[in-house]
């Protein structure tokens, strides 16, 4: 077992943001974590990465008991994460920016620039390594989110909604890009509202809903269960919308 | 390459100014642009670098002037033997104010250090030890040529020359280490750059030590030089603002910056003071309040961001996709 997390509970004051929630990633898994805005998707997410402290449960990486580990402890360990609202180093170049990454593994310069060239190389990016980061758009900073945490040479990598903003071109791309990545090794986490992301990249799906986990299974398995569809659609369309099928009724891709 | 060739001329300017320019005041007042240079430039590295806007930077530059008078005032020793006691003093101190300050963000972080400069000024002025509210003085006159008390300013300007360049060459260094990157990190997104592995605490924790030490050999310096030092010379808030704004109107976080900015303000400073006397002393800190406003509303870069112009246009948005 990669990464697990034992019966996570996140309360802010007497707000339960996410409650009890637990999940196991095996090494090779494409975890997706869904469900409306507010679900407590994020929250969990962001417990799991180190940035938010679990009012109670625990969080391990490879049988280790990571849950008062801080973010950059997880990092070392191999837990990498992307940011929904990209966090670009402003003040750099995309080249300085992957740098940042790469200077986990080696503390010489040179040898983190080699690496960083290597990684944009393969993100498709090497045209811009000399550009300001600042020069960059919506998707030329989502795509630098996921190059920066390739650079610190993860086992796991966790991506906050790595396809919000992108048109339906970009997302192909994107999808590609994170298909790539799975392929060279890592486990990937993926919070993600779009739909056709989900179903066509992730193996298992954890749905949540009121910080509550109502669902879990293949992707195919949770979009025809009742309990997602209410959560997403409310109870009355969810009935109104039986003679459709979900992911259609969820913005999916045409059957 | 133009970069050397500007290296080289300013470089030689700097040697060959006071044989060129070599009236006392002159002299003098090269000496002290390279002084506040040198300040300022300690500060560049957890003001500019790492972002934390460090108001009581006089603090540690207390440290260095304490500890050089001391040395002579209190052991006989020459100021000299000071300057390593005021930068175990000053790192020490910065270890201590840095731990629960430096995860203070924004003003948060620059009340807190003027509270602790303030705090120490007071303690200082009331500790009949260190000479309270009169201070302490160097050598009157020297012993031997240990005791760096000399009439002209002409020597004063090679040392300081010599140890702005050390300053200098240090900033340099670290800008192109590791840890020089994750602070040009955590000061965009500590959030991200922690993300990514960088130890943010700890390496800014560094940084502030490394440039109390920077500081507080200034202040000996500066102790050195005038030979005395008291509460309002070596610990007023003042000093704290005047480096600050010398780094940030020449730019704060590139490494000339706080060189440019001295050089701006402190002739400024010296002909009102001259032409005004005494009548004048105060308007030199409305004129910094001035420059403050300016930097802060036209150029946050400083000055010297100007030349390092880069594109601000927004590259075709599609090109993050180019395969």
């Amino acid at each position: 077992m990669l990464l697990e997390a034992r019966g996570i509970t996140k309360a802010f004051g007497s707000f339960k943001a996410v409650d009890d929630a637990s999940v196991t990633l095996e090494q090779g898994d494409i975890l997706g974590l869904i469900g409306p805005n507010g679900a407590g998707k994020s929250t969990f997410f962001n417990c799991l990465t180190g940035d938010l402290k679990a009012t109670s449960g625990r969080v391990l990486f490879e049988a280790t008991d990571i849950t008062d580990f801080t973010p950059e402890q997880r990092a070392g360990l191999g837990l990498a994460r992307t940011f929904q609202v990209p966090q670009t180093f402003e003040g750099m170049t995309v080249l300085e920016n992957v740098m940042i990454g790469a200077f986990l593994r080696t503390a010489h310069r040179k040898e983190a620039e080699t690496r960083a060239r290597a990684v944009l190389e393969r993100v498709g990016m090497s045209r811009l390594a000399e550009a300001p980061a600042r020069s960059l758009g919506t998707p030329g900073r989502k795509r630098l989110e996921i190059a920066r945490a390739l650079a610190t040479e993860p086992k796991v990598l966790l991506l906050d909604e790595a396809m919000a903003g992108l048109n339906a071109h970009e997302v192909r791309l994107a999808i590609d890009l994170v298909r790539d990545i799975h392929r060279s090794g890592i486990t990937l986490v993926i919070v993600e509202h779009i739909m056709e992301v989900i179903m066509s990249l992730a193996s298992r799906v954890m749905v949540f809903h009121q910080g509550k986990e109502i669902a879990r299974g293949s992707p195919q398995e949770v979009t025809s269960n009742p309990a997602v569809i209410a959560a997403y659609l409310g109870t009355r369309a969810a009935k109104a919308a039986a003679g459709h099928t979900p992911v259609e009724l969820m913005g999916g891709p045409d059957p | 390459m133009r970069r050397w060739i500007w290296l080289s001329v300013v470089v030689a300017f700097a040697i060959a100014y006071p044989l060129l320019l070599s009236s006392p005041f002159q002299q003098r007042l090269g000496a002290l642009v390279l002084l506040y240079a040198i300040a300022a430039s300690a500060w560049n590295i957890v003001g500019g670098y790492a972002g934390q806007v460090s108001v009581g930077h006089v603090v540690f530059f207390g440290c260095g002037a304490y500890a050089a008078m001391g040395a002579y005032a209190k052991f006989g020793l020459s100021p000299l033997f000071g300057i390593p006691g005021g930068i175990v003093l000053a790192v020490g101190l910065a270890a201590i104010v840095g731990v629960p300050t430096l995860r203070l963000s924004g003003h948060y972080f620059s009340m807190a250090t003027i509270a602790v400069a303030e705090t120490m000024r007071l303690i200082v002025t009331n500790t009949e030890w260190l000479g309270a509210a009169v201070g302490l003085s160097g050598p009157t006159v020297p012993r031997n040529i240990f005791d760096l008390s000399f009439l002209s300013a002409l020597p004063y300007y090679y040392l300081f020359l010599a140890i702005l360049s050390i300053t200098l060459a240090i900033t340099w260094w670290m800008t192109n280490s590791r840890m020089g990157f994750y602070l040009r990190a955590i000061k965009d997104s500590e959030r991200a750059a922690r993300s990514l592995g960088a130890p943010a605490s700890r390496t800014k924790l560094y940084a502030y030590m490394l440039s109390a030490a920077l500081t507080s050999v200034a202040g000996a310096l500066y102790a050195m030089m005038f030979g005395f030092v008291d509460p309002e010379s070596g610990l007023g808030i003042l000093i704290s603002v005047k480096i600050l704004i010398m780094a940030a109107l020449g730019g704060a976080g590139l490494l000339f910056g706080p060189l440019v900015g001295a050089a701006i303000l402190v002739p400024l400073e010296e002909i009102s003071n001259s032409w005004l006397g005494g009548k004048g002393a105060g308007l030199t800190f409305v004129v910094y309040g001035a420059i403050i406003v300016l930097i802060a509303r036209f150029q946050p870069g400083g000055l010297l961001s100007l030349l390092t112009r880069r594109s601000r246009s927004k590259v075709d948005t599609g090109a993050g996709y180019a395969p």
